[in-house]
């Protein structure tokens, strides 16, 4: 092993990238249902249903996501005095006990930036969903409440998976490029993979070395992610196209 | 000082830069993303030719560069750029934060930009490559007027989608340290306590500032658009 990789080096990367593949495991599934939602929202019946969504995919879609994380985890903070901030965001029985439950630490800055990750994200899919809704078969969606389907079991059922099925591909462009978003949150001392890698370079000096370990990290994770959308895809296209 | 004129008071800062400093702030991220995007463009052109081209020794350097930018954090590659080209003079500039970020966004400009117009030469039907090849037109010709501005036009609105979100993702050069919009809001903030009232006003700002710029740079693509669509209609040599 190289010099400047010691074991404590390596298990403190390992660590952030616990928190870097939870980060995006999380963020992912809250895109996704932020993103289904969105879309859905922009096809209501509803006129301020309609309305509201479409300023929420505006906004969160023309806002670079740094901002969006600098805002939710910098700037929300400051709308409570500040003798109770601490006590409200840092020191308190939630806090304490979701780093006992998941057993890595969970700071509201990571909470924070899972928010806003989730609400950039959510933003960007529910666009692309939208144009995966209205490929649906009509007929589709009248047999299933023929059979008896309510608004909710259609909607989970049948116009949620039909939407992400039409729109995988560039689903899976979004949600990789999301996990590459991941490391924004660094920004805000979220202990992940590249903040990890920061310290790293603090500590021994030796920037080259670990940026370009932890970018092979991070293309293994992409490579590793992009075959897992592709499954997932094979599993969704599975019986159908027949 | 109420919100509103401590707002107002950054507003230069935020849009134009520190007075006696170069240009920072907003002016700054859109001078960034012009000339990432347009250097980048080119260097697209490039490597989206050598993607669609049928040779492997052409086509594999272009495909793995474009898997390797593509596949790391874009701030990761910022950090790298800079760490390689802070020690080295190159062209005779010296090692700036804004050049490392200047190169930096040019990579990952021409790596985004390579795949649509990869997609978009192999989009151009033969019988057009045929015409202009009967009509006496070197392969090298063929493939600069007729092929790429046919893949261009073909796949202009994807690429333009994609100059607006680099813009917006110009905000991570805040991490070298490059007085952009996004490090012009920290230097505003600064580390006083007593400006703890100001982060929810002045970020407002920030995000209004970019959703703006963003949207108008959308509308501007968009006519630009309908302009070159008016324009290909006229020269449009597929048999109706």
């Amino acid at each position: 092993m190289a010099n400047w990789l010691t074991r404590e080096a390596l298990e403190r990367l390992v660590d952030g990238l616990v928190v870097t593949v939870g980060l995006t495991i999380v963020t992912t599934f809250g895109a996704l249902l932020l993103g289904g939602i969105l879309a859905s929202g922009r096809r209501s019946r509803s006129r301020a249903i309609r309305r509201a969504s479409g300023a929420f995919v505006d906004v969160f879609r023309n806002v670079p996501a740094l901002v969006l994380i600098i805002f939710f985890a910098f700037a929300v903070p400051t709308t409570v005095p500040q003798s109770d901030r601490a006590a409200v965001f840092f020191d308190n029985w939630l806090w304490n006990n979701l780093d006992g439950l998941t057993g890595v630490p969970i700071p509201y800055y990571a909470v924070a930036a899972a928010a806003a990750l989730i609400a950039n994200a959510g933003a960007h899919l529910g666009e692309v969903i939208r144009g995966g809704l209205s490929t649906i078969p009509a007929e589709e969606i009248e047999s299933a409440r023929l059979l008896g389907a309510g608004r909710f079991r259609l909607w989970w059922s049948v116009a949620f998976p039909g939407a992400l099925r039409s729109s995988f591909p560039a689903v899976s462009s979004r949600l990789i490029h999301n996990m590459k978003n991941t490391a924004l949150a660094s920004f805000v001392a979220v202990p992940e993979l590249f903040h990890s890698m920061q310290g790293e370079i603090t500590r021994s000096f030796r920037a080259t070395e670990f940026l370009a370990l932890v970018a092979l990290i991070y293309l293994g994770l992409a490579a590793a992610f992009s075959m897992t959308l592709q499954r997932v895809e094979t599993h969704l296209l599975r019986g159908r196209r027949g | 000082m109420d919100d509103v004129t401590f707002i107002w008071r950054s507003l230069p800062e935020l849009l134009i830069g520190f007075p006696g400093h170069r240009p920072g702030g907003m002016l700054l991220s859109i001078l960034l993303a012009g000339v990432s995007v347009s250097v980048g463009g080119v260097l697209a052109a490039g490597f989206g030719t050598m993607s669609a081209s049928g040779q492997r020794a052409l086509r594999l350097p272009a495909t793995a560069f474009v898997w390797i930018i593509r596949g790391v954090p874009l701030i990761l590659l910022l950090l790298l750029v800079h760490n390689i080209s802070s020690s080295a003079a190159l062209l005779g500039t010296e090692g700036t934060p804004t050049r490392s970020a200047l190169i930096a966004l040019t990579l990952y400009s021409a790596a985004y930009f390579a795949d649509p117009i990869r997609a978009g030469l192999q989009s151009v039907p033969p019988q057009l490559i045929e015409d202009a090849t009967l009509l006496g037109s070197s392969r090298s010709h063929t493939l600069t007027y007729v092929r790429l501005p046919f893949a261009i036009r073909s796949m202009f609105p994807g690429l333009t989608t994609q100059a607006v979100t680099i813009f917006k993702d110009t905000s991570v050069v805040v991490v070298i340290g490059v007085a952009d919009l996004t490090t012009n809001a920290q230097l505003v903030l600064g580390a006083d306590v007593a400006n703890s009232d100001r982060w929810i006003p002045l970020y407002l700002t920030v995000g209004a500032l970019y959703f703006i710029a963003a949207l108008v740079l959308t509308k501007l693509a968009s006519a630009w658009e309908l302009r070159l669509i008016g324009r290909r209609s006229s020269l449009d040599v597929r048999p109706a």
